[in-house]
């Protein structure tokens, strides 16, 4: 489509290699997506699968000061704990990373690249206390613990109530004259510095498969053969039609390319009745948040991302410059040759 | 203790050049471009799209150790081109489709997001 990729040569610059991929959702909350991307290649949806993992920016907590820890667990397990909470991350891509950021020293508050939370419980009662990410306070309530947020949003649709048995991510449990005091500072970060900034819980995508029966070599399987045919995949890729005893394809992205149904169909003498092919270039992604971003803004992130990368790369002025005088030097050698 | 800054994965150490290029001395119309921390994501989406230029006669990438954070790029193309030309194209061609990708997104996810504010 679009002819791109035809251009054949003639040299000189401006002659695109471009492709127009295509997309279509297919489901979309905000924790999940599912969608169809067409017309591009596998190293186009790796890198945005790999993008999303880990280079599409987040909030979460990265310095911790305590100022009282008299639970059971230590200070750095109870900053390792907090670091691990997803936070509401909306405004990420528009702030700045802490070590390039001028206008501050990079451990305290600051408008462009940090925020901060602090906790203060004490239990004073002979019944355990939890510590929950409820209990982490900001005067931002952009950036909420995502359960707390989504909790919030909750109860304001049912008229205020919230559910007594849901208070929260845990960080520790406190018993009678226990206390955890302390201030924590959440910075922006990519996954590829610490899995805790990764906005995704899992970012798959898979081949669409082509299956082609053939139909001709079917009709000679009697009732049971189709049956026990079908019943050698082990994901449920096939099925059978009641009215007309016909072997259709049920599910084909059910389809694990495990090949079962192949060995079978060589096992019981019909090689070739059934052709799978992997389509490479019509992929589907499953992507799932883990509220930090949703999952549409994932992608849409990693696309920004990526473009950010490659401008990076682009070979600056002075090399290309460099390399110009470079050329008629080579020419010229070339000349002598000939 | 002494274990190096995890940043040092992805931030440009100061005075190294992101992209340096080096021509190859025995060969004409090839070179080598050293990408300074990058690594699978930039090199496999970069040697693919060089791969669809038919000017392009050789074009890979290697990471040469996961602990020196570069990607390497080697390119031969015919003399109908150059490698830093096919480099250019191929980065010019991504981002544009990038481009195309990130509008078609925005437009099928408006639509979701308006049938979602319909179903409410
Ligand atoms: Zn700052």
């Amino acid at each position: 489509m679009e002819g791109a990729g035809g251009g054949g040569s003639g040299g000189g610059s401006g002659v695109s290699y471009q492709r127009f991929p295509r997309v279509r959702i297919r489901e979309m909350k905000d924790e999940y997506m599912k969608f169809e991307l067409r017309d591009t290649d596998a190293s186009m949806a790796n890198a945005l699968r790999r993008v999303m993992l880990s280079e599409v920016p987040t909030i979460a907590i990265d310095l911790v000061e305590i100022e009282v820890n008299s639970s059971v667990l230590n200070d750095e397990f109870i900053a390792h704990r907090l670091g691990l909470i997803p936070l509401c991350s909306e405004r990420a891509m528009e702030m700045r990373f802490s070590r390039d950021c001028d206008a501050c020293d990079g451990d305290g508050e600051c408008p462009y690249c940090s925020i901060e939370f602090q906790l203060n419980v004490r239990c004073d009662s002979d019944q355990t206390l939890d510590v929950t990410s409820a209990d982490l306070h900001c005067h931002d309530h952009r950036f909420l613990p995502v359960d707390v947020a989504q909790r919030a949003l909750a109860a304001e649709a049912a008229g205020g109530y919230d559910a007594p048995e849901q208070r929260g991510i845990i960080i520790v449990k406190l018993r009678r004259g226990q206390e955890l005091r302390l201030r924590a500072i959440a910075r922006k970060g990519i996954g590829k510095d610490h899995a805790k900034w990764s906005p995704g819980a899992t970012v798959t995508f898979m081949y669409e498969p082509e299956i082609h029966i053939n139909e001709e070599l079917m009709e000679t399987l009697t009732h049971n053969e189709k049956l026990s045919w079908i019943e050698s995949s082990p994901t449920k890729v096939f099925d059978l039609d009641p009215k007309t005893d016909q072997v259709i394809v049920a599910d084909p992205e059910a389809y694990t390319y495990d090949e079962e149904v192949i060995k079978k169909a060589e096992a019981i003498g019909k090689p070739g009745l059934v052709e799978i092919y992997a389509r490479e270039d019509s992929f589907i992604f499953t992507v799932e948040s883990t509220g930090a971003i949703p999952a549409y803004q994932m992608v849409m992130n990693a696309i920004e991302v990526l473009k950010q990368k490659l401008d990076a790369v682009r070979l600056s002025d002075d090399i290309q410059d460099n390399d110009d005088q470079f050329g008629d030097l080579t020419r010229n050698i070339q000349g002598a040759a000939l | 203790m002494n274990a190096p800054d995890r940043y040092e994965r992805f931030v440009v150490p100061e005075g190294t050049k992101k992209v340096s290029y080096e021509r190859d001395t025995k060969i004409i119309n090839a070179a080598s471009f050293t990408v300074e921390r990058e690594d699978h994501t930039i090199g496999n989406i970069v040697r693919m799209q060089l791969h669809r230029d038919p000017n392009v006669l050789f074009a890979g990438y290697k990471l040469p150790h996961p602990l020196q954070y570069k990607i390497i790029v080697r390119i031969h193309t015919t003399s109908q081109s150059s490698p830093m030309q096919a480099y250019n194209q191929a980065i010019t061609d991504l981002d544009k489709e990038l481009d195309y990708l990130k509008s078609a997104f925005e437009e099928r996810i408006s639509r979701k997001l308006r049938r979602v504010d319909m179903e409410y």
